[in-house]
């Protein structure tokens, strides 16, 4: 269970009694004091220690029923002030948009009054939620907009107990957080596998001398239309489409190309299947196609023998019931946006990914017209820069924790933890965004070694010994030598030796650092098989269960384990039985086959 | 329409049904603390269309006065 708290400037003891049943929640000591609890080091909510806290805020409250402009801006800059100076980097904090709601309102003259102090808020809260990653904005207004005033706010609760909201609408708003907390703590998917008949327009293609396909401005048409717009929507906050169909091909893509009411072309997808093979074997092509794993995908199809076949051949795939009727058709797509593909936040990365995909497409084709492998890797004119990890904290938490199948050790970490990584003098953290000639692929790799706590200068060149002397092999292990804790690369860029670029631009650091020895470990999952061999194919040692000293001692099961291959908080490493440890001394390291250009950014 | 309401209150105090009688007391249950008399009276009013004056609603000792009050027969 989440831990969680509910700060708010009026009384919220119900939302947080409800919210119990679900969550760890944090007993707030009354209403109105928020920022002082945040701000208080010695306050009952830091002993708590929240992971995320709500601040679900009344701006009438807030502004004490000052309503000129003026006024009203000094007290929300206050307050987004004193907020911000609170902030902490390990909590993820959601902050509720503005409704403004008092009984004076309609005696206003202006018209514009209230949507000009609503803006006021809304203004710092964009601005907070960019400067800081860790701030979301909660859609508290669009929750009393989609009830109304009139059954969202009850005078007679606000009168009793200073309580704001409707017991309906105090319910909703419980949906909301505990929705949001879902987002947060589940893997989203990646891929949405659709079919066209039926699915994206009425009607069969192919046909339309006998009946026209029903996609328009009015009718059933527009709502096909309207669930395309959802898709699209979709599509350009990072989520990516594959078509898989049967159709004749040149009878679908005359309509995907040319119908007039299509609003997603042939390039809002990743990958188009319209053939008359199986699903399953098309959905499968399309996984090693794009380097995804089939568990990354969600089907939706308006047959439910296909729907069942899908489920039988690769029960791995979420597949969502169709609807029965056109109308709910969108509202459906967007039930299945938030319950599979929903993000807490939408990074650059995800609003160009299947401009990345596409471009991927595109150097396949280059690479069955170069000869050689080199040349190939030569011709793209691959350009990695080594970015600073502090200014992309979202991102690299995000390729941490989502990449499964180039990841040496499958650690994940929260925001939280992430943050204390960056801090921590005693790991180096290794972030790279990557380019070629047909686009540029952003952030997509990411190393973490950890420099190894006491022993680590001895481990040094300068100290007389190297470290494979008998007396050293005890301070091999654990403290010994730096270590590579985690080494995660998008499978966007696999199959291009850029791991072989990044691992020499460690091991160069580490060396300019006076570092002689690297070790890097792997820890086998059911996904990470491809990188099984990345360290033998690097040049790296394998060390036998006694050389490892405390890293590489044998647990009584005989597993290789111990500290440094032992991730201090899911503990799952010593039942692999296949963990390996290797080393490398950094003077020997091999020059790698690879065309990569390395920059390091200042 | 005296069995809704107290199968209302019982809900909303989440105890078990039985426990609210015509004759029982606000004070005499434990669960019925002011944040909870205030989400009975809305639930009464947003589920039952039961309206009680602010004053009368605030100053309810029990069960059977509420009765009275909305005139429950």
């Amino acid at each position: 269970m989440s831990r969680i708290a509910v700060l708010s400037n009026v009384n919220m003891n119900f939302v947080i009694r409800m919210l119990g049943k679900e969550a760890e929640v944090y007993q707030a000591e009354g209403y109105g004091n928020e920022l002082g609890t945040l701000m208080n080091p010695a306050s009952s909510y830091h002993a708590f220690a929240p992971e995320y806290t709500f601040l679900i805020m009344d701006l009438m409250e807030l502004l004490e029923h000052e309503l000129e402009p003026e006024t009203a801006k000094g007290k929300i800059q206050n307050w987004f002030g004193g907020l911000e100076a609170a902030l902490k980097p390990e909590v993820i904090y959601y902050v509720s948009d503005a409704y403004l709601w008092g009984v004076e309102l309609a005696a206003v003259f202006e018209p514009g009054r209230k949507a000009a102090l609503e803006q006021l808020w809304q203004q710092e809260l964009e601005e907070l939620c960019r400067r800081h990653g860790n701030v979301r904005m909660l859609p508290y207004r669009h929750l009393i907009e989609s009830m109304g005033e009139t059954t969202a706010f009850s005078m007679k609760m606000w009168y009793m107990g200073k309580i704001l909201l409707s017991n309906e609408a105090q319910k909703l708003l419980c949906g909301l957080i505990l929705e949001k907390l879902k987002i947060e703590t589940r893997t989203p998917k990646k891929l949405l596998v659709l079919d066209l008949d039926n699915t994206l327009w009425g009607g069969l293609a192919g046909e339309n001398d006998i009946t026209p396909i029903e996609l328009s401005e009015d009718h059933t048409g527009l709502a096909y239309k309207n669930l395309q717009r959802v898709i699209l929507q979709m599509q350009r906050q990072g989520v990516l489409l594959a078509i898989v169909s049967k159709n004749n091909e040149q009878d679908a893509m005359e309509i995907l190309e040319h119908h007039p009411h299509m609003v997603l072309r042939g390039e809002a997808f990743a990958a188009k299947r319209i053939n008359w093979q199986p699903k399953h074997e098309n959905i499968r092509d399309i996984a090693r196609e794009l380097n995804l794993g089939t568990d990354s995908f969600v089907f939706w199809d308006d047959n439910p023998t296909e729907r069942e076949l899908i489920k039988e051949m690769l029960p791995e795939v979420a597949v969502p019931d169709f609807p029965d009727k056109p109308e709910k058709l969108a509202p459906a797509m967007v039930e299945i946006y938030k319950e599979y593909f929903a993000k807490s936040s939408i990074t650059e990365e995800d609003r160009k990914k299947t401009a990345q995909y596409a471009a991927n497409s595109a150097r396949q084709e280059l690479e069955r017209k170069a000869g050689s492998f080199e040349d190939y890797l030569k011709q793209l004119e691959i350009v990695m820069t080594r970015v600073n990890p502090e200014k992309h904290m979202e991102r690299l938490t995000q390729l941490v924790n989502k990449t499964n199948q180039f990841n040496l050790t499958t650690k994940r970490y929260t925001q939280g933890q992430m943050a204390e990584i960056l801090q921590d003098e005693e790991k180096r953290v290794y972030l790279y965004s990557v380019a070629d000639r047909f686009g540029d692929n952003g952030i997509v790799a990411a190393v973490i070694v950890n420099l190894g706590a006491i022993g680590a200068v001895s481990k040094r060149v300068g100290s007389g010994k190297t470290a494979t002397d008998e007396g050293f092999l005890d301070l091999l292990g654990l403290q010994g030598c730096p270590v590579v804790e985690e080494f995660v690369m998008s499978c966007r860029v696999m199959g291009k030796n850029i791991e072989y670029a990044i691992m020499e631009d460690v091991e160069a650091d580490l060396r300019e650092s006076g570092y002689a020895f690297l070790r890097g470990m792997y820890l086998p999952t059911a996904k990470n098989q491809p990188v099984a061999e990345l360290y033998d194919r690097l040049g790296y040692r394998r060390l036998e269960a006694e050389e490892c000293g405390n890293a590489g001692k044998p647990e009584s099961d005989g597993n290789v384990c111990g500290n440094t291959g032992k991730p201090e908080s899911n503990g799952n490493v010593c039942g692999e039985p296949t963990g390996r440890v290797y080393e490398i001394e950094l003077s020997k390291a091999p020059k790698r086959l690879h065309q990569v250009k390395v920059i390091r950014e200042a | 329409m005296k069995e809704k309401v107290i199968a209302l209150i019982e809900e909303a105090l989440n105890v078990p049904a039985g426990t609210i009688t015509e004759n029982t007391l606000i004070a005499d249950v434990e669960e019925w603390d002011s944040l909870a008399h205030v989400m009975i009276i809305g639930e009464l009013e947003e589920k039952l269309g039961i309206v009680l004056p602010l004053e009368e609603a605030i100053e309810l000792t029990g069960v059977k006065e509420l009765f009275e009050k909305a005139g429950i027969e």
